[in-house]
């Protein structure tokens, strides 16, 4: 990869910033958080750059990883656990992958059924009704090795469950999660938005929990492409990055935006879900910052915070290591901090950041405080993981 | 394996569908992929194949498949059906079984990711009668192959475990009796012999009763 951006000034060479490609594939999956590729190039944000994003709806996670590694597309919003899991070579043959931004923090969140809440309205009443052996509950999420399956398995551990030995674990697509729910299929799940609000509007949830409450601005779906695309595309990558830095920065600007991409997001050919239940999640309620990056949904779904939302960080991608670790998806421990500095391309990050007007942050970790009081920073890897142990 | 050869009509097909969702009917994507769906459940049929069970991608999927055992399953690539089979992939790592995916889409590039990723085979256009046949034959062939080659390496990892085991309890039968190393392979062997046992569980026992005593 050496040669390619420059590390330092955010400058590359000059005269051969062109695009190599006018036109970019970019698979999403119909959820709340694929706003910034669909209002990239609603908005033309894309063209500003010199390119065009030809979107394609995906309708499975597995489909859409095959078709990255065809490259049948050329990039795609999906899930962070995902891109590392194929990297890793999880279920699948190990590919090099790429991950150039991270797309946005919270917007997802656990629901359990009602008649689950009305036994246990939490996760240690929860742990409770499992180890006295009443319960063995099941659980849904939607990709083995993605961010919902680890950050419901987070939740559950935290509270003493075990997911794989105490729970039933299975993967099932977002749109069926509500009705599968309602059905008393499940007792729980963990999706992105809008569908768990569509499991409370429709009455079939008892009790929700958002991300945040597990990871406080948490990572979430990334800008994903290959490690090949990447070599052969590198000015084409800097322009996707300062194109959806772009959309990131004015979804965030103000309600009015939220609600403009709402109704964008709610018709068919995106979303395909109820326009109110698309405002709740994007235009819920002002952050706590001030200026840009100020708007959030009342599920905490906010894309940019001054570039820190966007930035993806080394740390983020080796959390997800260290969870696929944890739960036996690895079955040795990976060099994190070396898989984290291929993957994530900060190089390029920074000058699409650049070409946008965007800081970027000074150091490539950031400490987060979990749900269970953990600090992670990323500056243990190898400690933390050893440090997990599954629940008894 | 059920079944004995390639005569593929007695192969013992699932098909997974697509779960139905309330409301899909309303998005075309959905729709559409209900409608492949159906067309790959009636090509099969009329080929004349075996369709042990027509599953829905729900949260049922992972106990019918361990009851079923099916010698091969077939589904959609487009369809949301192929998260909850990833599941299965995952979480089977170790027990696989061929998994054929069927596309309208003629596209040669995710025909080779899909094998390199593991599937099986992969069948593009259509169902034709004619063209159905030589591609599940060709997958069935490629997976029992690959099957093979598995055992072949668990079998010599087996046989050479087994090896070291029976050479320790030769050794401690040599240092506690003052055998020579035939006298005690040939006191292994009628032990074996006797108790209607293999030599590398006599060998195994010789070596746990040691272990407690020592």
């Amino acid at each position: 990869m050496a040669g390619i951006g420059n590390g330092s000034g955010g400058a590359w060479i000059a005269g051969s910033d062109k695009p190599e490609r006018t036109s970019v594939r970019v698979g999403f999956m119909p959820l709340a958080d694929c706003a910034p590729v669909v209002m990239a190039s609603v908005l033309g944000f894309d063209e500003k750059y010199g390119i065009r994003f030809e979107l394609s709806r995906e309708l499975s996670w597995t489909g859409m990883r095959d078709r990255l590694v065809s490259g049948d597309i050329d990039a795609a919003h999906v899930l962070y656990g995902l891109l590392y899991g194929l990297q890793m070579g999880i279920g699948t043959r190990a590919r090099q992958m790429a991950v150039l931004m991270n797309l946005n923090r919270n917007g997802q969140g656990i629901t359990l059924s009602r008649a689950l809440a009305a036994k246990a309205q939490d996760a240690a009443a929860l742990a409770r009704l499992v180890r006295a052996g009443a319960l063995r509950p099941t659980f849904g999420h939607t990709f083995p090795t993605g961010n919902h399956a680890m950050f419901l398995y987070y939740w559950l551990a935290a509270a003493g469950i075990d997911p794989l030995a105490d729970c039933k674990v299975v993967t099932v697509p977002p749109v069926q999660m509500a009705s599968s729910l309602a059905a008393g299929h499940m007792d729980g799940f963990c999706v992105g938005e809008p569908w768990g609000q569509r499991a409370v509007r429709d009455g079939a949830a008892g009790l929700s929990i958002s991300s945040e409450e597990i990871w406080p601005d948490h990572p979430g779906k990334v800008l994903g492409t290959s490690a090949a695309f990447v070599a052969a595309n590198p000015n084409t990558c800097r322009a996707m990055v300062a194109a959806l830095l772009d959309a990131a920065r004015w979804l965030d600007a103000s309600r009015t935006n939220r609600e403009a991409a709402a109704e964008v997001l709610a018709s068919p050919g995106y979303v395909n879900a109820g326009r109110e239940l698309l405002q709740y999640c994007l235009a819920g309620r002002a952050g706590s910052r001030t200026g840009a990056g100020a708007w959030r949904g009342l599920n905490g779904l906010h894309f940019f915070d001054d570039g820190e939302a966007s930035f993806p960080w080394l740390s983020d991608g080796m959390w997800f290591l260290t969870q696929q670790r944890r739960w036996g998806l690895l079955h040795d421990d990976p060099p994190y901090g070396a898989v984290a500095r291929e993957v994530n391309r900060i190089d390029l990050y920074r000058d699409g950041a650049a070409m946008a007007g965007v800081p970027v942050p000074g150091s490539p970790m950031r400490s987060s405080t979990l749900l269970d009081g953990r600090v992670w920073n990323g500056r243990d890897p190898d400690g933390q993981a050893a440090s997990f142990r599954r629940a008894a | 394996m059920k079944s004995p050869d390639c005569a593929s009509p007695h192969l013992r097909i699932v098909v997974v569908n697509p779960a139905t969702t309330p409301g899909a009917e309303r998005d075309a994507a959905l729709a559409e992929q209900a409608r492949r769906s159906a067309a790959l459940r009636i090509g099969l049929l009329e080929s004349g194949y075996d369709l042990i069970a027509s599953l829905p991608a729900d949260v049922f999927l992972p106990e019918r498949i361990a009851q079923l055992q099916p010698d091969m399953i077939i589904v959609d690539s487009e369809s949301d059906a192929r998260d909850v089979l990833e599941h299965i992939v995952i979480a089977t790592r170790d027990a696989r079984r061929p998994i054929v995916l069927f596309t309208e889409d003629d596209a040669p590039a995710s025909m080779d990711a899909a094998l390199e990723a593991g599937v099986s085979a992969y069948i593009v256009a259509g169902l034709r009668a004619e063209r159905v046949k030589p591609v599940l034959d060709v997958a069935l062939a490629r997976f029992r192959r690959e099957q093979k080659l598995l055992e072949e390496l668990q079998g010599t990892r087996q046989k050479l475990a087994e090896r070291k085991i029976v050479d320790r309890a030769k050794g401690l039968l040599m240092t506690r009796y003052r055998l020579s190393e035939d006298q005690a392979y040939q006191r292994l062997r009628s032990m074996a012999m006797n108790k209607n046992l293999k030599l590398a569980e006599v060998a195994q026992r010789l070596i746990d009763v040691e272990d407690l005593l020592a």
